[in-house]
């Protein structure tokens, strides 16, 4: 293979890498945070791209879908919240695992009823259609505007996380909640802010890869398993470990497809096991 | 801890009677259904051995079937050897694998063990789905049943096959019994319920973990083996991470940590299955919201729910006799 396949095969990594991006952060630090594990994240992220593709429809615009899907799926992640996951908290993982893979069921179910069981496709908006042309290589536009995204969301929480009081009270938070809330931090307010941010970036991770992978029933299971091994990699609740995951299973799944499909295909698993052995607490987990 | 009831033994012998009837008046579908409720409740019972009395909750049952199911495949279709040995050599091949994955994630407990069970199912699942040998994605198919010809049984029918299926519940459900009764079941759930104390008390419970899931597998292969022999075909969904789920499912909505609420748990869960889809096509969402139901009203399950009920009118009469 050329140089030029290679920057193609990257920069495809790259894509992938930043959904499993915007997914594994809302994920990563409600698990750090809440310590509640969410099997319906990923049925989140699939709401989010068939509202987009609705919202599209009703209103011509891409634009419209990409502000408003995410927002209906923190509406829907509200409601969740406070009918079920406020009072699974202190109840154990196995009922959150439990009561989560319920809730996987009756939104694929939901989907169906109201959407069907076709896959449902979101028109690129006119501004990002076409191909870019750079260094002697053509991409399409529209993968280059979901890295960007990408980079975009992590930018702002890599701000908001590092440099701002209400990161500093999310990371008191993550490191020992008693004490935050010893220390006058409204812990319960907070875990209900950060649960809701997690479910817009799903949303919006759900309404940014309709263009690209379809709106389909199945696309929430799918990507809720990759998900789930980029938080155990990278460490329960940190940005910098959600980061380094998604690059390392986005490359993995992508490159390694590439390169030799029977090895790639089990290589993130065999990645998971291994941390989980040797590296319980993850690459860089956010406890010191 | 375990207690085989006198409840618990008449319930037993109530519901494998029930079935039995229901296969030898039921014709053909009724048969089918209870080969499927089989399958189902040994799963069950297995995942209830570890989820329920070792606290160790896997998400990769359903690899582990499969790795018996596809064991059995290989042996009889790719290699032509007879099925009782390949069936036997298939269970104790699924036997090895739980064991291995329960000594390498006998170490982590809660979100990680899930986790951990699941990444080795689902490595489990790739390796066949992406092998051309074991038939990829189309599966393997011919899976031949039993041949027990010689003592005048025809394994052909639906009827023999499906009262074969009830003694395989029987079984399973005895040697789960006796095995939770054993010093090692006591020990198993004494490690579920205070690990240090165990280890203070110089039990090793990596290894204890290890054997627990080690004899899980060994019932979970018994549940592939009829699994591969029932539509004598096999696929690699068979192995997906959603089939352990849903085994999960099965043992909560039945009762977790009572052995035999999750075999009533698996006939229910088929019946309500074959029922529901007369009258909805989202039966997905009928389970759902069962589920998170029986979760949130605290978790007892069916049959769980019902042996409470009776314990707290017992103890109440007891409270009155010593008044």
């Amino acid at each position: 293979m050329d140089s030029g396949v290679w920057a193609l095969q990257l920069l495809n990594a790259l894509q992938y890498s930043m959904l499993l991006f915007l997914l594994s952060i809302g994920l990563t630090v409600i698990l750090g945070l809440l310590h509640f594990v969410n099997l319906a994240h990923g049925a989140l992220y699939m709401m989010g791209a068939y509202l987009g593709v609705s919202v599209a429809m009703a209103t011509g615009s891409y634009w419209a879908a990409l502000f408003l899907a995410p927002l209906l799926v923190t509406v829907i992640g509200a409601v969740l919240y406070f009918a079920l996951i406020e009072r699974l908290r202190h109840s154990g993982p196995m009922n959150q695992v439990l009561v989560t893979f319920g809730l996987i069921f009756v939104f694929l179910d939901v989907v169906r009823l109201l959407w069907g069981d076709i896959a449902l496709g979101l028109d690129v908006p006119p501004l990002l259609a076409g191909t870019a042309h750079f260094f002697g290589i053509a991409f399409p536009t529209y993968r280059l505007f979901i890295i960007f995204v990408g980079l975009l969301v992590m930018a702002l929480l890599w701000v908001v996380l590092a440099r701002t009081q209400i990161g500093a009270m999310i990371r008191a938070g993550v490191e020992n909640s008693d004490m935050a809330a010893a220390m006058g931090i409204n812990v319960g307010r907070l875990f209900f802010a950060v649960f809701c941010v997690g479910c817009a970036l799903a949303g919006l991770a759900g309404v940014v890869a309709a263009p690209v992978l379809s709106a389909t029933t199945g696309m929430g299971v799918s990507i809720l398993v990759p998900t789930l091994i980029v938080v155990v990699i990278g460490g329960l609740g940190s940005l910098e470990g959600a980061i380094v995951g998604s690059l390392i299973v986005g490359f993995i799944e992508t490159v390694g497809a590439a390169l030799a499909p029977n090895v790639a295909a089990i290589s993130s698993y065999v990645l998971l096991a291994a941390i989980l052995i040797l590296r319980p607490q993850g690459l860089i987990p956010a406890r010191g | 801890m375990f207690h085989q009831t006198v409840t618990r033994s008449l319930v037993l012998a109530a519901t494998l009677a029930g079935l039995a009837l229901y296969a030898i008046f039921g014709g053909f579908f009724a048969r089918e259904i209870v080969a499927e409720i089989a399958i189902l409740a040994v799963l069950a019972i297995s995942l209830d051995v570890v989820a329920g009395f070792g606290g160790m909750v896997s998400l990769g049952h359903g690899a582990i079937m499969g790795v018996s199911a596809y064991s059995y495949g290989v042996l009889t279709v790719i290699y032509g050897l007879p099925p009782l040995p390949s069936a036997l050599a298939a269970v104790a091949a699924a036997a090895v694998f739980g064991t291995l994955v329960g000594w390498v994630t006998g170490r982590s407990s809660g979100i990680f063990f899930i986790m951990a069970t699941l990444a080795f199912g689902q490595m489990a699942y790739t390796l066949v789905f992406k092998s051309r040998w074991l038939g990829g994605d189309d599966g393997m198919a011919g899976l031949p049943r039993f041949d027990l010809a010689w003592l005048g049984i025809d394994m052909g029918s639906s009827l023999t096959f499906a009262l074969f299926a009830i003694l395989l519940i029987a079984a399973s459900y005895i040697a789960a019994a006796w095995v939770l009764r054993s010093a090692f079941g006591r020990t198993l759930a004494g490690i579920h319920a205070n690990e240090s104390r165990m280890k203070a008390l110089g039990v090793n419970t990596v290894i204890h973990r290890a054997r627990a899931m080690g004899f899980s597998s060994l019932l979970a292969g018994v549940a592939g083996i009829v699994a591969a022999q029932h539509t004598q075909y096999i696929s690699p969904e068979l192995l997906f991470w959603t089939v352990s789920g849903e085994v999960l499912i099965v043992v909560i909505l039945g009762g977790i940590g009572t052995l035999i609420g999750p075999m009533v748990g698996a006939v229910a869960f088929v019946l309500l299955k074959h029922q529901a889809s007369n009258y909805t096509d989202y039966w997905h969402m009928v389970i759902g919201l069962i589920l998170i139901a029986v979760v949130v009203a605290g978790g007892r399950g069916l049959y769980g729910q019902a042996e409470h009920w009776l314990g707290r009118g017992a103890r109440k009469a007891e409270g009155l006799r010593r008044a």
